[in-house]
């Protein structure tokens, strides 16, 4: 389409040739189907590997005979005594020290503080406001208990990412080891770490922390690795020569100079805790979470609005304060004591008086559900009202989508030999990177055939291709509205940046309202989440190309159009490529949640091995829905490098 | 020296007048809390009710069949509502282990199995016999199931074996399910309007039978061992070839390190016990009235002190 | 204190970057495309010197003749490949961790072309630092640390962080650094080539203030060979990483031992570089007239003198006696170019 006006990207023949008989070969077996022995339509039962009794008999192993149970166990004890204090501080569980709850005045005032340290009074107010918010809605608590987790599970990550981004650093072995790891950490959908954890842990509020930590583990190795390398060697130079020993270089000299990455690794860490500790509600974890999982259980609109509100102005709040102190650079200090300290000082007059406030009147200490403020009345009405207005257009809609689309779309995914989809992947892989590209495809795609759960996967494959084909064709239109200049693009940004943090799961709830338990609702939500990076990525690529270009192609008289056409999009093509890359990776985490909805896919599996604990199961299809991730971030990321490379070049 | 065998003695005294004196521990009763709202509510009551003897109460949501090997480990301390259909298998395995107990039985019967309200009778008028059902299998077909009739399920973790129970007895469904007990109602309220015929998942006790009359699928009686051997039941050579028992039990269980921890809460724990109509209450100030659980619990302790406050005593 | 001391030795030492270079033979003969061959990269090419106590040798050369590299053999921040380092009659090869980092504590202070300043820190925590990893006290390391700051003339930034100090400020933070500890050897890395021209002569002269003031053994690395020259007592010239000649810095000008080298020299005005004693012929015997020129001042220096002298031969004098004569016409040749 668009790429005819481009010179083909500079491949080798034999490369092409390669692929096009990989092609064709699968071509062949889906034209002669019928006439197929079942063994190349499925696996043979024989070749199915028993790879999640495997894991089990390992992880029986580990736990009984290893007795990785009572480590594991100790860990958990440890967090639970870090819980235990920040529970009691920030809503008043009766635990040690039996001090709490401090006033939501005086957090609310502490935060604003320290907003207004790290970024000036519209942080503050930001900070200050936001808490402010929780306190009024009367959700102080659940707010709270969220919180708390966060507050213990953040420095937990920040310290096991420290030592193993070093270990990563300090030894080539390691790294290797470490990279493959984090990769597939990285697309295990959340669910997956959960099983292992229920077993190991058990549930509440520890076993939240935990998995959080170990959800929000990777981003922080990779920075502080990246960080680590990124110190100039002159100043480790210049700290050998002030006679550091090697300890002495990795904490004062090493660890300091990398300060940015390694905040930045906070500010990750953050963000993933959060997404995380709202999920962890699945295994027994209080606050924010569980309260809208009930509300999903219940279908409640109003309220799990406010609650999703909140938990998108946490995110802000800890994004922008976590991005303001890895960018804050230090400066000197002038003045008299009281001068230097001004902040400090206000800080505490600020709590001295948020303690007399909630001294004085118990409304600034806790508010109660009576006095609380909510607008959940009057959205669910409106959305009620809503529903009943555009229920004939959906109810049409979910008939043709079903019967048109999604049924023989299914029935088509269904309907492919394994062996088709595994050649026409290499295939495909070999076109776009070789020998090389062919046999990653194939190590990712082999395993799923292996492990038993091919039909299952194929329908995750067809609701993901189904969502993105409708991002795309939502998305890339609203792209090009956002991009028109640079205020509009900024506001688009916005509400990606808003879409993108409203927990998942909220969105469960309107699409069961509009079209009950079925494919198209699951979609619905699907699409609602894939979009964001579609249009984000549309945007920026838009926004990214030089403007010489532009000037030089209207200066040849292209017309608005031409110049998108012609220009623009064909230029845009590797970021937007990188966007879908992005907004599949968001769909496969979406579709694993949607099964809360009702599907038939490797998410509902998911949910039945969580229920009956079994790790094996929750593992080996939390390792199917990562390679699939995988291999299509194999092939996109490296199509779009090609790509961009040929577009550079010529 | 001897300060400490003082020590011992004295605790040693402690020990031996512990069933007379022990007094409950402050540590906190943790209280599961699963996905349907009777059980909430339940929970919230009884938890309001030991917070009123001084104990302290905290509330973790988990997931209805992990639950048990919680409390086997002490996770949890108690589970109020086992039912015997859903949650009878992973109760007898968890009791075989040890570590739970069963503590009490309430008056309420339980019985869970395919429900079809009222309306439906009329397009299919052979019911609740299963066979006339699976006859009008097409009047229950949707666009996603095609030809078949659709049997929306409860959620995948209450494990209920319908699609074992299709394939058994031969029937001419697909079992689609649910994410959420709400999501049920959500169904059978839109099929409501057009009166559509439904077959879902259903319970007693629950609020559900006031708000739409409907009646249960009758299926080859329940004898035990039908889902697990394969010659109980009519069809020879499967297992599922049954329906759910119909007159089920709903327990009590416990952690078994309860007793000694928490032993007031736990002899009131053994006296609770509520009745059919009592539950379907609880669910209905939720699911109809749309309260809070928390405030749900209270406002049913408000107008039932009759029945709870003895328990206490 | 003898003149005659050798504090930094250096004997045959080959720094080879590649995947296995100990697996290496090499030989003084060894050329770089034979290592090339391997797929190994000498920075540093078979280098034998010695530098005396209180002298200031400086290595020139343009970038990546690895005059940076020989600077770390001589720290040990890089490990040698063959050839030995000896620091004070110990070959620093052998040293093990701990005498090493005594070493540095004590003995030894650098510069860096970019500062390596470490960017959390004040210039005072900065200045003070060598001297915590040595586990000085509080009180005493930051009396210490704001005496070389003020020496440096920072005086009243102690508290302001790198980033808020120019490249010259920062430079002299750098600077009192390495002074903290007193070192008797200073290496000073290209210290002044990030800095812009004029204050990189500001710097020069703030630099040779300092050396007028402390007695240091000095390696001064540099590409700019205008500042080898105002500065070294010898000069060392790299190409390729191996030493092409070492030598006082009117000798490289006037004797240069290789083509390279003179085709370094070529274009430097000679008479700012070459002393009048550098010219001196012996007295032998022949007449001494009148006043005496100064041996140490370079022609450039004595120009308008010699011009204006009227004697062929105009005796010179280093330290108060007579040392030798200058033959006025070489000495106007080099000035003004030969008569044509």
């Amino acid at each position: 389409m668009m790429t005819a006006t481009l010179p083909p990207p500079p491949l080798r023949l034999d490369q092409k040739r390669i692929a096009l008989a990989f092609l064709l070969a699968a071509l062949v077996l889906v034209i002669f189907r019928p006439a197929l022995p079942a063994g190349l339509i499925r696996l043979p039962e024989g070749l199915i590997l028993p790879f999640a009794d495997w894991i089990n008999a390992t992880f029986a192993f580990a736990r009984d005979e290893l007795g990785l149970m009572t480590v594991t166990r100790a860990f958990s004890d440890m967090v639970e005594a870090c819980l235990d204090v920040t529970a009691n501080l920030l809503y008043g569980k009766s635990r040690w020290p039996y001090v709490g709850p401090i006033p939501w005045a005086v957090i609310a005032a502490t935060a604003g503080m320290a907003g207004y340290a790290l970024g000036g009074a519209r942080l503050a107010l930001l900070a200050g406001g936001t808490f402010v918010w929780i306190a009024v809605m009367g959700q102080w608590k659940w707010a709270m208990e969220t919180l708390s987790v966060i507050v213990v599970a953040v420095p937990f990550s920040v310290v096991f990412g420290l030592l193993m981004g070093t270990l990563a650093w300090r030894s080539r072995l390691a790294e290797r080891i470490l990279n493959p790891i984090l990769n597939i950490a990285q697309s295990l959908p959340h669910f997956a770490y959960m099983i292992p954890v229920v077993v190991f842990i058990g549930v509440g509020p520890k076993a939240g922390a935990i998995v959080t930590i170990i959800f929000s583990v990777p981003p922080m190795i990779r920075m502080t690795l990246l960080g680590l390398r990124g110190v100039s060697p002159e100043i480790i130079e210049s700290g050998k020569m002030s006679g550091t020993t090697r300890l002495q270089l990795m904490t004062r000299v090493r660890l300091p100079a990398a300060r940015t990455e390694i905040l930045i690794g906070v500010n990750q860490v953050i963000m993933q805790s959060l997404a995380m500790v709202v999920l962890a509600s699945f295994i027994g974890m209080p606050g924010l979470g569980q309260k809208l999982l009930q509300l999903l259980q219940a279908l409640k609109i109003g309220l799990s609005v406010e609650i999703g509100i909140t938990i998108v102005l946490l995110a802000i709040v800890l994004d922008r304060m976590s991005k303001a102190w890895a960018v804050k650079q230090p400066e000197h200090a002038t003045g008299p004591w009281l001068y230097r300290h001004r902040l400090l000082l206000i800080w505490l007059g600020l709590v001295a008086l948020g303690f007399v406030l909630a001294w004085v009147h118990p409304y600034f200490s806790e508010v109660g559900r009576k006095q609380a403020l909510s607008m959940a009345e009057p959205v669910d009405a409106a959305v009620g009202v809503l529903i009943e207005m555009i229920s004939p257009v959906t109810d049409w809609l979910r008939w043709f989508l079903i019967t048109w689309v999604l049924i023989p779309l299914r029935d088509a995914f269904l309907w492919l030999p394994t062996t088709a989809v595994l050649l026409a992947l290499a295939g495909i892989g070999w076109r776009v990177g070789g020998l090389r590209s062919a046999l990653v495809c194939l190590a990712f795609a082999l395993p799923i055939a292996l492990s038993g759960w091919w039909d299952r996967a194929m329908i995750t494959v067809y609701t993901v291709f189904v969502s993105v084909a409708l991002a795309l064709i939502l998305g890339v239109p609203l792209g090009l509205l956002g991009a028109v200049n640079e205020a509009r693009s900024r506001r688009f940004l916005l509400v990606c940046d808003t879409f993108q943090t409203f927990p998942s799961f909220i969105y469960l709830i309107p699409v069961i309202m509009l079209f009950g338990v079925n494919d198209v609702a699951v979609i619905a939500a699907v699409v609602v989440f894939a979009t964001v990076p579609i249009v984000r990525y549309t945007i920026e690529g838009l926004r990214g190309i030089p403007p010489e270009i532009v000037e030089s192609a209207q200066m040849s008289g292209a017309s608005p159009m031409q110049l998108l056409r012609h220009v623009k999009l064909p230029l845009a093509v590797p970021t937007l490529v990188v966007g879908a890359n992005q907004s599949i990776m968001f769909s496969l985490f979406m579709v694993i949640i949607a099964a809360f909805i009702g599907t038939q896919d490797l998410g509902q599996e998911m949910q039945r091995a969580l229920s009956s604990t079994d790790v094996g199961k929750g593992l080996v299809l939390g390792f199917a829905v990562a390679f699939m991730g995988l291999l299509a971030d194999h092939l996109l990321l490296k199509w779009a490098h090609g790509r961009g490379v040929a577009l550079r070049s010529s | 020296m001897q300060k400490l065998t003082g020590l011992l003695l004295g605790a040693a005294t402690l020990a031996l007048a512990a069933p007379v004196l022990a007094e409950d521990s402050s540590d906190p009763i943790i209280i599961p809390t699963h996905n349907w709202s009777s059980q909430i509510v339940m929970s919230n009551v009884v938890g309001q009710m030991f917070e009123g003897m001084g104990n302290s109460v905290e509330y973790v949501s988990t997931d209805s069949q992990a639950v048990y090997e919680a409390i086997r480990l002490g996770d949890a301390t108690l589970e109020l509502e086992v039912w015997e259909g859903a949650f009878g298998k992973s109760f007898n395995a968890a009791l075989e282990k040890g570590g739970i107990e069963d503590v009490a039985t309430h008056q309420a019967i339980t019985r869970e199995d395919w429900w079809y309200p009222m309306w439906t009778k009329e397009a299919c008028p052979g019911l609740p016999d299963w066979q006339a059902l699976n006859d009008c299998a097409a009047k229950f077909a949707t666009p996603e199931t095609g030809e078949k009739g659709r049997f929306l399920g409860g959620p995948v973790d209450w494990l209920k074996h319908d699609a074992e129970k299709v394939d058994a007895l031969g029937m001419n469904f697909t079992v689609v399910n649910a994410g959420s007990a709400a999501a049920l109602w959500a169904e059978i309220a839109a099929a409501e309007k057009d009166k559509t015929p439904i077959v879902v998942f259903n319970w007693t006790p629950n609020f559900a039978e006031a708000v739409w009359p409907g009646e249960f699928v009758n299926f080859p009686a329940w004898e035990a061992g039908c889902d697990t051997d394969p010659a109980k039941g009519p069809i020879p050579d499967k297992t599922f070839d049954c329906g759910n028992p119909a007159n089920g039990y709903l327990k009590i269980a416990a952690w078994d390190g309860m007793k000694d921890k928490w032993p007031k809460a736990y002899a009131a724990l053994q006296k609770v016990n509520f009745t059919n109509a009592q539950i379907a209450e609880m669910a209905k100030l939720v699911d109809v009235d749309g309260m809070e659980p928390e405030d749900a619990a209270a406002e049913w302790m408000q107008a039932n002190e009759a029945v709870w406050k003895p328990w206490t005593e | 204190m003898t003149a005659s001391e050798v504090v930094i030795s250096c004997r045959n030492v080959w720094k080879v970057f590649g995947d296995y270079p100990d697996r290496l033979r090499l030989t003084p003969d060894t050329t770089m495309d034979e290592l090339r061959a391997t797929s190994h990269i000498a920075a540093v090419r078979n280098v034998s010197l010695d530098i005396r106590r209180g002298e200031m040798l400086v290595v020139m050369g343009l970038s990546g003749s690895g005059k940076s590299t020989l600077v770390r053999c001589l720290a040990r921040l890089l490990d040698i490949t063959s050839g030995t380092v000896e620091v004070e009659g110990r070959d620093i090869g052998k040293l093990t961790e701990p005498q090493l980092i005594e070493l540095r504590r004590k003995k030894m202070g650098m510069v860096f072309q970019s500062f390596g300043l470490l960017p959390h820190r004040t210039a005072l925590e900065n200045v003070a630092f060598p001297l915590e990893m040595r586990g000085q006290d509080r009180a005493s390391r930051i009396a210490r640390a704001r005496e070389v700051l003020e020496l440096v003339g920072l005086k009243g930034r102690e508290g302001y962080f790198p980033r808020e100090l120019s490249g010259g400020q920062q430079q002299r933070v750098g600077i009192a650094r390495s002074l903290a500890v007193e070192p008797d050897i200073w290496f000073l890395d290209e210290p002044f080539s990030a800095l812009d021209p004029l204050i990189r002569r500001e710097m020069q002269d703030e630099f040779l203030r300092l050396k007028g003031m402390l007695a240091k053994t000095i390696v001064f690395i540099t590409h700019d060979f205008d500042e080898a020259l105002r500065l070294a007592d010898r000069i060392a010239i790299m190409k390729d990483g191996a030493v092409e000649q070492i030598d006082t810095p009117d000798r490289i000008v006037m004797a240069p031992a290789t083509p390279y080298v003179a085709k370094f020299t070529e274009s430097i005005d000679r008479a700012r570089v070459i002393h009048a004693g550098a010219l001196a012929l012996p007295v032998d015997g022949r007449p001494v007239e009148g006043d005496p020129l100064p041996a140490g001042e370079t022609l450039h220096a004595l120009a308008r003198r010699i011009v204006g002298d009227s004697r062929v031969l105009i005796p010179l004098s280093t330290q108060g006696r007579i040392s030798g004569l200058l033959d006025r016409k070489a000495a106007l040749d080099l000035l003004l170019g030969p008569a044509t």
